[in-house]
């Protein structure tokens, strides 16, 4: 049913690593000195070394050299003293700050990596496989705004994972849609309304053949964690096996002895029951008399 | 049988938010209705038993028409609990429909919106 359903998460963390080295090697900010010693260093890939430095020489200066010479060529005019001072602070002042963006992101992306269970949530939720498909649980979220809805199923799907239920859906049901038109002023300008709406969002998350215990733990989870703006309804469905009646008929003792306190109550009033027999009321006087009537 | 109608007004209020004379009466008719309904309808399954005697049958009719105008669930109306007006209030909300726009307006209401299609 689901083609992502058997991935596994090592495949994942290779996926996510790949992309930001990348980024690094694109960005112009990346600061390359007018040295072409370092930019060997730097580029992670030496297949490509001859064509890196041809690409990098005519970038490279354009981020450093044309905020240093404006700053050198009027002071060097003006000053001799001041000249030389301003070119080392701008150096020492780029040095000494932190690195750079693209340096901090390929440091990430090489030399460590998000915890497993955190680079999940970048990616779209895992779920178990259906092994038989019998419907256990269907829970029905709604919400007024798309945003809340979307999250929490994403929240509901990724908790069942770990429950090891096999979740289908999200199921976007109908939109629910209520209008109101409303008089601006009095009556009298009746000819001026407004129209206000109510649209309320659905999806529908089902379970299918879990463990019923981990059902109602997925539930109590979710209702602890209940999102704001985002109700919820479930149907449960409980499934016996085929020799039911045996169990029940094994069950009869204890059910009668539930019930005996309720079936006590049944019956005639002591007090109410008339002496003698039916032929007696019927003989009655008032009986008689109500037959005339 | 009593004809007075603070029979069924509670010593203390027990409404809150906006209050009005006719909100009062309006609580006090339900808290009445809600108090007498079996006796009521034991009364109106008396009457329309046919296995009963007529003489019975008279007497339940007598008592339910003897009971309190308050006791009626035709007495009881809805009013809007922000402003008190008994006309156009909305089911949805139990506010008027004046109440309904300002408060749509000024997104008191969640989920409600101006609409255009």
């Amino acid at each position: 049913m689901f083609s992502y359903t058997s991935r596994s998460l090592i495949g994942v963390g290779k996926r996510l690593r790949a992309p930001v080295p990348f980024r690094s090697l694109s960005s112009p900010t990346q600061p390359t000195p007018p040295e072409q010693e370092k930019t060997p260093a730097q580029d992670p890939t030496p297949t490509s070394t001859p064509v890196a430095p041809a690409e990098a020489a005519p970038v490279s200066p354009t981020p450093t050299t044309p905020i240093a010479t404006p700053a050198a060529t009027p002071t060097a005019t003006a000053s001799a003293s001041t000249a030389p001072v301003a070119p080392t602070e701008v150096e020492q002042i780029t040095k000494s700050s932190v690195k750079e963006w693209s340096e901090r992101l390929g440091a990430f992306g090489e030399d460590s990596r998000l915890p497993r269970s955190v680079q999940a949530i970048y990616l779209r939720p895992l779920r178990r496989k259906v092994e038989y498909g019998l419907p256990v649980c269907d829970l029905q979220l709604r919400s007024y705004s798309v945003r809340n809805v979307e999250f929490f199923t994403d929240f509901a799907i990724r908790a069942a994972y770990y429950l090891n239920l096999p979740v289908s859906g999200p199921v976007p049901l109908p939109r629910i849609v209520e209008r109101w038109t409303v008089p601006r002023s009095n009556f009298v300008h009746k000819k001026s309304q407004e129209n206000f709406e109510r649209i309320t969002l659905r999806r529908l998350i089902q379970i299918k053949d879990g463990n019923p215990q981990a059902v109602q733990a997925w539930l109590a989870f979710l209702r602890k964690h209940a999102f704001y703006g985002v109700g919820m309804k479930a149907n449960v469905w409980e499934h016996d096996s085929l020799d039911a009646g045996k169990a029940m008929d094994a069950s009869v003792a204890e059910v009668e002895e539930v019930l005996r306190p309720e079936l006590t109550q049944f019956g005639q009033r002591k007090d109410n029951s008339a002496p003698g027999t039916i032929f007696d009321t019927l003989n009655s006087e008032r009986f008689a008399e109500r037959k005339r009537l | 049988m009593t004809k007075m109608a603070g029979l069924f007004r509670p010593k203390k209020l027990d409404l809150s938010g906006f209050v009005n004379t006719r909100l009062i009466r309006d609580n006090n008719k339900r808290m009445a209705f809600e108090q007498t309904e079996p006796e009521r309808q034991a009364l109106r399954y008396m009457i329309r038993n046919t296995s009963l005697s007529g003489r019975v049958r008279a007497q339940a009719q007598l008592q339910l028409s003897q009971m309190h105008a308050y006791t009626r669930p035709t007495q009881i109306k809805n009013r809007c609990v922000a402003s008190g007006t008994a006309r156009s209030v909305f089911r949805d909300f139990r506010i008027n429909r004046y109440q309904f726009r300002m408060q749509a307006l000024a997104g008191e209401l969640p989920g409600v919106r101006k609409a255009s299609w």
